[in-house]
């Protein structure tokens, strides 16, 4: 897996730049809670020779608003919708709500939740 | 403008094999747009798995992630872990893998054609499939001693040998079955009424299908060539067990039909070449490493790619453990594949994308 880390300033750019849709495939995006951080990424692999995984990651504080990416990849809202509701992050005009219930716990894999729980 | 309706089908109904809702806006009975909710079984199994299970455990519990693709899943698992702990996995191990994953695959993609024809109305094709199915599901139980959710791949090989019965068996089965899936080829290409409902409903031409970023089936039956094992023979050696990627044109019900047909055809041939030529070796590779760094997988489950990412931390428990299941890449075209359809095609096309919301939601 390469990995490229950039900032929250220039992913979208970054992720602009490298993306070409018949060249590479973009898979899912995925983010942890760190504690005092999230690191947010972006998985794309070649559709040919060398197949290789590449991840845009970026670290972020509790409550950065992230750049939609949906306007260069369109089937990127699936992925931003998962993480709005899995992790509580802001992710453009993304609404919550896409993967859980409105009753369901906000945010079930981040650490320190307010119920004092940690996973 | 014609006055227009908003239909909802899901999240329980009659064609549906799973929870999934989808809402219709219908102006003379032709789609002209659809929202879908797809979450209503999310189980918190990512969690679970970085919070109550020790990292060997875990393959044990992505195999429950999805009955169809069991196996699929826990490979994917070992894998990643394989590669944070650092460990090779003996050859025979690698082709029992294969062996699995083919044999699922097969019982995967019949009962996609057989849900396919019942939503179509062919209730005798359905009853056919089915019973082609059942055979396929009689050796994963010889196998695996499971017919679902085997627990076949663990972390470092596989919990079980091939006995020289069972090798015999599934030849046996494989000979008998050749002339059977002709003849399923053969109904699902030239069967008239079945063609009426099949045709041109829920297609996705080669452009969208690489604007969206779709995977499987659905992909290869638009002419996008995108298949894992077609990509890589670090982890598992489909080319040398005989792979050869299958793809259709008209990214319609009947290509999926048809690439799911000619995929179970390849799938036999990888099953009879891994038997015959199983390499001697241990089935595990033991270790006492504790997971680190970070490591990805991508892996063909029958609808598509799958992908794990997990981080270790050099302890039993993994820090994070990512799923990404192949109906998750697809909900977008399965969205647009919609348009312009009769409404009275939607049974047919759902069950032509082969949607896994157990897979999908986790």
């Amino acid at each position: 897996m390469k990995r490229i880390d950039t900032s929250v300033e220039r992913i979208k750019g970054d992720i602009a730049d490298f993306y070409r849709p018949d060249k590479q495939h973009f898979i899912v995006m995925n983010a942890m809670d760190l504690g005092e951080k999230i690191e947010v990424q972006w998985f794309f692999n070649e559709y040919a020779e060398p197949y290789e995984t590449t991840a845009f990651c970026t670290q972020i504080s509790p409550g950065t608003e992230i750049p939609s990416i949906s306007d260069i990849i369109p089937s990127a809202w699936v992925a931003e919708a998962e993480l709005v509701d899995l992790l509580d992050l802001k992710i453009g005009n993304t609404a919550k709500g896409f993967v859980l219930e409105p009753d369901f716990a906000t945010g079930p894999l981040r650490k320190n939740r307010q119920d004092g729980k940690t996973i | 403008m014609a006055k227009q309706y908003e239909i909802p089908v899901g999240a329980q109904h009659i064609s549906l094999l799973e929870p999934l809702h989808f809402k219709f806006t219908t102006e003379n009975e032709k789609i002209v747009d659809t929202s879908a909710n797809l979450f209503y079984v999310h189980r918190g199994i990512e969690k679970a798995c970085c919070s109550k299970f020790k990292f060997r455990q875990v393959s044990f519990v992505v195999g429950r992630v999805c009955g169809l693709c069991s196996v699929s899943h826990s490979t994917a698992y070992s894998q990643v872990a394989e590669k944070l702990i650092k460990i090779e996995v003996p050859a025979r191990a690698k082709f029992l893998r294969m062996l699995v994953i083919e044999l699922d695959r097969i019982h995967s993609h019949l009962l996609c054609l057989s849900h396919v024809a019942e939503n179509s109305g062919f209730e005798a094709l359905f009853m056919k499939t089915m019973r082609h199915r059942e055979a396929f599901m009689e050796l994963l139980e010889a196998v695996c001693g499971n017919r679902i959710q085997y627990d076949f791949s663990i972390v470092g090989g596989v919990a079980r040998d091939l006995k020289a019965k069972v090798a015999h068996m599934i030849l046996g089965r494989l000979r008998e079955f050749e002339p059977q899936l002709s003849e399923l080829d053969d109904i699902f290409r030239n069967n008239w009424s079945l063609g009426l409902k099949n045709k041109n409903a829920g297609a996705i031409g080669l452009a969208d299908a690489i604007r969206l970023n779709v995977v499987g089936p659905f992909a290869r039956a638009a002419g996008f060539a995108i298949d894992v094992r077609n990509e890589t023979e670090d982890l598992l050696p489909w080319k040398a067990a005989g792979f050869k990627i299958v793809t259709g044109t008209s990214g319609d019900a009947y290509a999926r039909n048809l690439v799911r047909l000619g995929e179970i055809g390849v799938s036999m041939r990888i099953i009879e070449n891994v038997v015959r030529g199983l390499p001697d070796s241990p089935l595990l590779t033991e270790t006492k490493a504790f997971p680190e760094g970070e490591a990805v997988v991508r892996i063909e489950a029958p609808r598509g790619e799958l992908f794990y990412y997990a981080k270790g931390n050099k302890t039993q428990i993994l820090e994070r453990l990512k799923i990404k299941a192949p109906t998750f890449s697809n909900i977008p075209a399965m969205v647009e594949g919609f348009k312009e359809n009769e409404y009275g095609s939607v049974p047919a096309i759902i069950a032509s994308y082969d949607p896994c919301l157990s897979c999908t939601a986790r």
